[in-house]
C-alpha cells in the first residue's frame, strides 16, 4: 500500500480528543467497484447501511461517458437505455484493463468493446479512447476510474454531511501487486485515501464471520469453528476463498483468483449468435459501434433470462441489414461457455486443496456476484461441495461492499458496544512472490497463501566465476517461468566479492509488513567470514512504472544470464 | 508514560521465571474483547485505555507470557499456551485467541512493527502443531530434548537442506540485526529488538517512579 495504514492509528494520538468529542468520527467507508457495477457501504453505528445516490439507486453501473465539456460517470448520470452506454463514448470495464499491459489476453479481449482498445503487443500500455464528436479522445483506466470515484465520493459525502477520505476498497484475488498500485493512484487523483485493500471474497468472509458471531450471541452457543466456501463472480473476474471462522475471527486458509467473468460469457454467447462479429465489429465505425450495442444489449439481456428460463428467444435488427433470430436454451449456453465453467470449477478444487479442507468439512456455501444466479454456477459449486443447498443469510449483491463497510469501521477503531465490530481478518497472500533465478525460473519465496504478515528468505548463489553483480528481479504471479508472471521490480547487488562461481552465499529475503507493503532484501555473505560482505539492500516493492512487460524483456534482452543467480543446491 | 497493554507489572516476580520443557505456562485468560462486550480489557486499535484500569492483571498474564519467551525460548506448546498432548481443536482454538491478541491490526498505536513479529510466531507455532507431519517431527526434537528456538524454525518447513538452511537463518540474522543495529540510530531505536524495548521501557519505567 502506498501509505501504511496504521498511520491512522498514530493519527489518532494527535487528533484523539478531535475524535471522541465529535459525534461522528470518521468511519472509513467501503467501496465495492466492480467491473460492471459499484456500491458504496458505510457503518452507520449499529449497522452496516448501503448509500444511495440521487435517483435511490444502491448500485450503480460502473462507467464515464465523455463528452465535450466535463466527464460524468454512472453515479451521477444515468442513460435512459443501455445502448447509451455502448456509443463509444463510454468507457467501462476499467477494472478489467487497470495495470494491463497490450500483450495481456485480457485487453485482447477487450477489443471488441463499443470504446477504443489497440495493442502493440510489445509490452506497454494499451491505446484506450472514447469516441467524442467523432474524435477519440485517449484515456487511461486509472484516470477513468477516478473520475468515476470522484463521483462516488461526492455522493457519499452528500449522504454522509461529511468530508471522505479514508476508503476500504475491495479488489479480485488474482491482481498483482502493481495493479494494486494503479488502483491506489486512481484513488488518490479522486482525492481518497486508502485504509485497506481487501480480496473480495475476504470482505464476505468478513461479514459471514460477523453473522455467525451474532448467532453465537443470540443463542449463547459454543463458539465453535466453521468452515465457508466462497465463491464470487462478477462481470470481470472470479474468486474464491476459504475461511474458518471462530469468535469473529476470519481466518482466510487460502485464495484462488481468475480474470474470468460475465464479460466473457457475454463476449462468448455474442461470438456463437454472431460468428465473425469480431472482424464486423474491429473498425470502429459509427455504424458498427451501433450494431455491436444493439446485439450486446440482445445478448446480455437473454443471459440475465436464461438463469430463469431453461430457452430463450433473441431477437435483433442489427441495422445494418442483417437480423438475428435464435432460440437459446439452457445446454447451449452451458456449452458455449464451457470453458469459463471449467475454469471456475478448477479455482474451487484448487482454492479447497490449498486450504487443505475437504469438502465434506465445509459448513457453509457463499456464492456471490452477478453471475452466482446463473444455474450452472450454483450447481458445480454445490456438486464440488457435495451439497444441496447454499448459504442464505447474504445478499449477493451487496456482500463484498459489506465486509468492506465492516472492515472499514474496524480499522477506523470503532467500537461498538454489541461487540458486533470486534472481528479481525486474517489474510493471505493470494499469489506467490519471488524472484528470478535458475535461468528463466520463477523460485517462489513467499508462497501463494502464506498469512500475513510475514517473512520468509531464500538462498541464492552466482553462476559465474567472479560475478560482481547480481540483479535481483522480482515477479509475482503462479507461473514457473518469469515471463508468465507480473513484473514488480528490479534491483542490482554490485560488490559481490570475487569468488568461484556457486560460493557467494547470496540470500535474498522477502518481508510483507503489517500494512501490506512488500520489501525484498538482500545480502551476500562469502562462506569463511561471519561479517556481510556488502551492506544488505532493502528495497521497497513494486518499483515499476508503466511498460513493465516491455521493461521485462528489454532486461533479458540486455542482461541475458549475466546477471543471474541460481538457488542453491540443497545438500543431504 | 501511558501504559499500552503489554507494560510489566512492577514487582512481579514471574516475569522472569523461566518455564521447563514439560510444565505448560499458564494460558493467558481469554480476551473479553471478543467474548462480552461490557468490560473493555483490550485496547482496539484507536481507543487508548487510561493508564490505570482494573485490567492490569490480565495484562500481567499476557505480559510475562512473551517475557519468559523471550528469555528462555518457548516450545511452540507453550507459546500456543497449550498441553503437549493437546488436540487440534485446542491449537485452532489457542491460535485464533492468541491472533485476537496480537494480530497487527489490534495492535496499540505505535507498536505494531512488535506485534508482526509476535503474531509471526504465533502463525509459525501454529502451522507446525496443526499439521500432523510437521508436528511429529517437531515432537520428536522436543522428546530429544532439542529444545528448539524460532530461528529453527526451517527444519520443520522443508525436509531437504536443513543443516544447510539453518546456518543460513542463523547469518542471516545476524546479519539482519547488524542492520537493524545501524538503522536504530536514524530511527531513534523504533527497530530494538522486542527484549531490548522491554529493557528499556523498564528502565524508563524505573525512572520515572
Amino acid at each position: 500500500m502506498a501509505e501504511p495504514e496504521y498511520t491512522v492509528a498514530s493519527d489518532s494520538e494527535t487528533t484523539g480528543e478531535e475524535k471522541s468529542s465529535s459525534a461522528f468520527p470518521e468511519i472509513a467507508i467501503g467501496i465495492d467497484i466492480g467491473t460492471s457495477q459499484c456500491s458504496v457501504a458505510v457503518w452507520n453505528g449499529s449497522q452496516v447501511e448501503l448509500l444511495k445516490n440521487t435517483r435511490n439507486q444502491k448500485v450503480m453501473r460502473s462507467y464515464v461517458t465523455f463528452k465535450d465539456d466535463a466527464p460524468s460517470g454512472g453515479v451521477s448520470n444515468q442513460h435512459t437505455h443501455e445502448l447509451e452506454m455502448l456509443s463509444g463514448a463510454s468507457i467501462f470495464n476499467m477494472k478489467r484493463l487497470i495495470g494491463r499491459v497490450d500483450t495481456d489476453p485480457v485487453v485482447h479481449a477487450s477489443k471488441s468493446l463499443p470504446f477504443l482498445v489497440q495493442t502493440l503487443d510489445i509490452g506497454v500500455r494499451p491505446f484506450i479512447a472514447a469516441l467524442v464528436n467523432n474524435v477519440w479522445r485517449s484515456t487511461t483506466p486509472e484516470e477513468v476510474l477516478a473520475i468515476f470515484l470522484v463521483e462516488l465520493r461526492a455522493m457519499a459525502e452528500i449522504a454522509l454531511k461529511r468530508p471522505i477520505r479514508n476508503v476500504v476498497l475491495t479488489i479480485p484475488v488474482s491482481f498483482s501487486r502493481f495493479q494494486v498500485t494503479r488502483i491506489e493512484r486512481a484513488c488518490a487523483m479522486a482525492g481518497l485515501h486508502v485504509l485497506r485493500l481487501m480480496p473480495e471474497p475476504t470482505a464476505v468472509a468478513l461479514l459471514y464471520a460477523q453473522q455467525q458471531q451474532q448467532t453465537i450471541h443470540e443463542n449463547m452457543g459454543s463458539g465453535c469453528e466453521k468452515i465457508a466456501l466462497i465463491f464470487n463472480m462478477g462481470a470481470g473476474y472470479s474468486d474464491v476463498a476459504v475461511s474458518a471462522t471462530a469468535g469473529g475471527v476470519s481466518q482466510i486458509k487460502a485464495l484462488a483468483g481468475s480474470a474470468i467473468g460475465g464479460e466473457d460469457m457475454l463476449q462468448n454467447m455474442m461470438r456463437h449468435l454472431l460468428p465473425d462479429s469480431e472482424i464486423i465489429f474491429s473498425n470502429h465505425g459509427i455504424n458498427e459501434i451501433k450494431s455491436m450495442g444493439l446485439l450486446r444489449v440482445a445478448t446480455q439481456d437473454a443471459i440475465h433470462r436464461l438463469s430463469f428460463e431453461t430457452s430463450v428467444q433473441i431477437d435483433v435488427d442489427l441495422g445494418n441489414g442483417s437480423k438475428i433470430c435464435k432460440v437459446v436454451n439452457q445446454e447451449e449456453f452451458q456449452e458455449v461457455n464451457r470453458e469459463v465453467f471449467e475454469k471456475c470449477e478448477s479455482l474451487i478444487i484448487q482454492c479447497l486443496r490449498d486450504a487443505k479442507i475437504e469438502p465434506d468439512d465445509v459448513t457453509d456455501i457463499i456464492a456471490v456476484g452477478g453471475c452466482s444466479f446463473i444455474p450452472k454456477i450454483k450447481n458445480l459449486i454445490m456438486t464440488i461441495c457435495k451439497r444441496q443447498e447454499l448459504y442464505k443469510g447474504i445478499n449477493p449483491m451487496e456482500a463484498a461492499v459489506c465486509g468492506a463497510a465492516l472492515e472499514g469501521a474496524v480499522a477506523s477503531g470503532i467500537n461498538d458496544p454489541f461487540g458486533s465490530l470486534d472481528l479481525l481478518t486474517i489474510q493471505v497472500t493470494p499469489l506467490a512472490i519471488g524472484i528470478q533465478a535458475d535461468g528463466n525460473n520463477f523460485v517462489p519465496i513467499i508462497p501463494r497463501n502464506t498469512t500475513m504478515p510475514a517473512r520468509k528468505e531464500l538462498a541464492f548463489t552466482t553462476v559465474h566465476d567472479n560475478q560482481t553483480e547480481a540483479l535481483i528481479v522480482v515477479y509475482e504471479g503462479e507461473g514457473k517461468k518469469v515471463d508468465e508472471n507480473h513484473l514488480l521490480g528490479y534491483f542490482k547487488l554490485v560488490g559481490i566479492p570475487p569468488a568461484p562461481k556457486g560460493v557467494p552465499d547470496i540470500n535474498v529475503c522477502m518481508d510483507i509488513d503489517a500494512s501490506d507493503v512488500l520489501r525484498v532484501l538482500a545480502g551476500v555473505v562469502v562462506p569463511g567470514s561471519q561479517q556481510a560482505a556488502i551492506p544488505v539492500m532493502e528495497v521497497r516493492m513494486p518499483t515499476i512504472d508503466d511498460g513493465h512487460g516491455w521493461c521485462a524483456e528489454a532486461l533479458h534482452r540486455t542482461f541475458g544470464s549475466k546477471l543471474n543467480l541460481v538457488t542453491v543446491q540443497k545438500k543431504i | 508514560m501511558r501504559c499500552y497493554g503489554l507494560t510489566p507489572i512492577h514487582g512481579s516476580e514471574c516475569r522472569f521465571f523461566y518455564p521447563n520443557a514439560t510444565r505448560s505456562i499458564p494460558i493467558p485468560r481469554p480476551n473479553s474483547r471478543f467474548l462480552s462486550s461490557s468490560v473493555n480489557f483490550f485496547p482496539s486499535k484507536l481507543v487508548i485505555p487510561s493508564p490505570r484500569t482494573p485490567a492490569c492483571s490480565l495484562r500481567a498474564t499476557i505480559n510475562d507470557v512473551f517475557v519468559t519467551e523471550e528469555a528462555a525460548g518457548l516450545s511452540f506448546y507453550e507459546l500456543l499456551g497449550i498441553p503437549e498432548s493437546g488436540s487440534l481443536v485446542e491449537i485452532k482454538q489457542a491460535y485464533k485467541k492468541l491472533a485476537r491478541m496480537y494480530h497487527p491490526d489490534v495492535s496499540p498505536p505505535g507498536r505494531v512493527e512488535e506485534y508482526t513479529k509476535r503474531f509471526i510466531r504465533v502463525q509459525e507455532a501454529y502451522e507446525i502443531l496443526s499439521d500432523p507431519r510437521r508436528r511429529a517431527l517437531y515432537d520428536r526434537d522436543l522428546a530429544r530434548g532439542l529444545h528448539l528456538a524460532f530461528s529453527a524454525r526451517t527444519q520443520y518447513q522443508s525436509d531437504e537442506g536443513m543443516e544447510d538452511r539453518n546456518e543460513w537463518t542463523n547469518r542471516w540474522q545476524s546479519q539482519l540485526s547488524e542492520l537493524k543495529r545501524r538503522s536504530q540510530n536514524r530511527d531513534g531505536g523504533g527497530d530494538l529488538s522486542w527484549g531490548a524495548r522491554m529493557r528499556t521501557r523498564r528502565d524508563e519505567l524505573a525512572n520515572e517512579l
